[in-house]
């Protein structure tokens, strides 16, 4: 199945084109994508998956606004965001993309809820007060409202990634992309933070890109994109 | 506060234990340099105003008058090169101030002068019942001299109404009085040039603290030291007092080109000694700056160790739209923060050491007389101690920000999530 790009006037909230990228400088040089295209819609789940070193995370840190392609396009909605500077990449980072990691990430030096609040901040134009009903807003959406105001260090891993998933969505990300979201949870965590995820995309028309090794989470997924050696070379809907 | 300010404010919050040593060295270090400044300045102003309200903030002295060369005399033309380089040409003195009234009217029309004495000046011998020895006599005009001067605050005994009331009164120098022997109402008998001596009734002591001059001077009425030097209508040198003692040096250089006469500051006739005082404020500050500098070195030490520490969360905030300048201002903000808190509590500090200070009983005589440890209170001091502290404490913090601010997300991502 062809990769679909956005040459309509339905624009995807997230597409790419042609994204090559090497790693590693002279003869560690490693060609790692290869003319990969892509696009996500909204209320769309895509999955990306492939063996170990075929180039998933390396295009999720692209799309991702983290790195930047050696060739190819790339667009949040109708803007092709390649030649932006690095602090309007940062913006768009900030105001477009909410990232969830296998390792969550949270600072551990603040709260659930702070943790929550933190994009927020950075994107400005509300209250303490707005943030932080808006935050827990979330957290309860995610079950862990009567926890906000604990530590991140005294929640379990479960539901530490709980907290990255309120924070993914802390701005209203058109797009959400996600690296082994599931991948250091046990199964019921797993199945319960993927749940979580789908029904959001489902519900408030988001965008989410993940990439995994879990074939159940894959194929509970509307596209299954299947790389191998930076290329994708199996497109499939599963919706 | 910015969003990166307020992640700063927590990260500080966090690592209070840590940041706790730097923040003391800095407290420190700004509290001693506050109070080394404030004694060092303390003993200097005193200095300065012993010898001021001693003998004037200009003095105008010997009329002069310039002299020429011919083109064949290269040795004297390169001696005059000499004497230019320092601001003056080739003079001929000549002894005492001409025509001293007129002088004295012209300089107390410029604003700054508040007031002139004309001084007599010379040396006699004096005689007391117990011994001889050497007076630098000033023959002064009573009034002039008490406006000019801090004479009325110096005397330690008798009155000053004595001496006026008495037609051969004679105010001494206390080290001289003692050597003398002689107390207010003893008489003593001064020789000058005619080997008659003539006799002076000790109305009045005075302590400068200044040992050169209260060991050798006295004062006396003016026509009384014009006879007994036989100097008649002779004025050596004119007192000049200041509004504003620091303009010494340009009113000195322009009464010299007004009046034809030498005219030196305050600070040309102290310039040794005030070197003396500033080379020991300087190095007084560069040695208490050292501790504000250990500080610094703290904390870059502690703010490495952060970025090492938080170099996923770094990586997170990028993730989450932070700049690199929010990255900077999140380790940079640690910095300002230890550097303010340290600065405002070493202000105080160093307030409060001054302070007590200030109340510590020490008897210094020599350069001039005290009892107490003197300090000076100047906003200057604060001020420099914490530009030394926010320079030492940012310096020491840019590195580590700089390389936070660096740091590639993906890199770290990469190396964490696979």
């Amino acid at each position: 199945m062809r990769a679909r790009v956005p040459m309509d006037d339905t624009a995807s909230s997230l597409a790419c084109h042609g994204l090559e990228k090497y790693l590693g400088e002279d003869e560690s040089r490693v060609h790692v994508l290869r003319g990969v295209s892509l696009a996500v819609n909204p209320g769309e789940v895509h999955a990306v998956v492939g063996p170990s070193g075929c180039g998933k995370s390396s295009l999720l840190y692209i799309l991702g606004l983290l790195d930047r392609p050696d060739a190819g396009t790339l667009w949040i909605g109708r803007e092709e965001i390649a030649t932006l500077s690095d602090d309007l990449l940062s913006a768009r980072r900030n105001e477009e993309l909410g990232f969830i990691f296998q390792f969550h990430f949270l600072l551990q030096d603040f709260t659930a809820i702070e943790n929550v609040v933190i994009p927020m901040r950075r994107l400005g134009g509300s209250t303490d007060d707005e943030m932080r009903e808006r935050a827990a807003g979330l957290l309860d959406a995610v079950g862990l409202g009567d926890k906000a105001d604990r530590s991140s260090r005294a929640l379990s891993g479960g539901e530490q990634q709980r907290v990255a998933i309120a924070r993914a969505l802390a701005n209203d990300p058109a797009v959400i992309l996600a690296d082994e979201p599931t991948g250091n949870l046990d199964t019921a965590n797993s199945a319960r933070v993927f749940a979580l995820l789908k029904d959001l995309v489902h519900r408030e028309r988001k965008a989410l890109l993940l990439v995994t090794h879990n074939p159940a989470i894959a194929q509970a997924c509307d596209w299954i994109h299947t790389m191998r050696d930076g290329l994708i070379v199996d497109s499939a809907w599963h919706g | 506060m910015s969003p990166a300010s307020h992640i700063a404010l927590r990260f500080t919050v966090s690592r209070k234990r840590s940041l706790a040593l730097s923040l003391v060295g800095v407290i420190f270090g700004v509290a001693f340099f506050i109070l080394t400044q404030a004694q060092t300045q303390g003993f200097e102003r005193y200095f300065i105003q012993t010898i001021i309200g001693t003998s004037g903030a200009v003095i105008i002295s010997d009329r002069f008058q310039s002299r020429y060369t011919s083109f064949s005399d290269a040795g004297a033309r390169a001696a005059e090169d000499v004497m230019r380089s320092r601001g003056q040409g080739r003079r001929k003195y000549y002894e005492g101030i001409t025509n001293a009234a007129e002088i004295m009217r012209v300089a107390r029309q410029f604003s700054n002068v508040s007031a002139c004495a004309p001084v007599v000046q010379g040396t006699v011998g004096i005689r007391s019942n117990f011994t001889s020895e050497v007076l630098s006599v000033q023959g002064v005009d009573l009034d002039a001299q008490l406006a000019a001067t801090a004479l009325r605050s110096q005397i330690i005994a008798g009155r000053i109404e004595d001496y006026r009331a008495s037609r051969a009164g004679v105010m001494l120098g206390s080290l001289l009085a003692d050597k003398l022997q002689v107390g207010v109402g003893d008489t003593v008998q001064m020789t000058g040039p005619d080997p008659k001596p003539r006799t002076f009734t000790v109305t009045a002591i005075f302590r400068t603290g200044n040992n050169i001059i209260d060991e050798r001077r006295g004062y006396i009425e003016q026509r009384a030291a014009q006879g007994l030097l036989k100097k008649p209508g002779l004025v050596s040198v004119i007192i000049v007092k200041l509004r504003d003692p620091d303009r010494a040096p340009e009113i000195a250089a322009h009464f010299e080109r007004l009046f034809g006469h030498r005219a030196r500051s305050w600070q040309e006739r102290e310039r040794g000694n005030l070197q003396i005082f500033s080379t020991l404020r300087l190095s007084a500050g560069i040695t208490v700056s050292l501790i504000i500098l250990l500080a610094g070195f703290l904390i870059f030490n502690t703010l490495t160790m952060a970025v090492m520490e938080k170099i996923r969360e770094i990586a997170i905030l990028r993730s989450m739209g932070y700049r690199r300048l929010d990255i900077s201002v999140i380790f940079l903000g640690q910095g300002i923060l230890v550097a303010t808190i340290g600065s405002v509590l070493g202000a105080a500090a160093g307030a409060l050491l001054t302070y007590l200070v200030s109340l510590i009983p020490i008897k210094v005589t020599g350069f001039f007389y005290t009892d107490r440890f003197l300090v000076a209170w100047s906003w200057q001091h604060y001020l420099t101690a914490a530009a030394i502290a926010f320079i030492a404490v940012l310096g020491a913090s840019f590195l580590p920000a700089r390389r936070a601010a660096n740091l590639a997300p993906v890199a770290t991502l990469r190396g964490s999530g696979q």
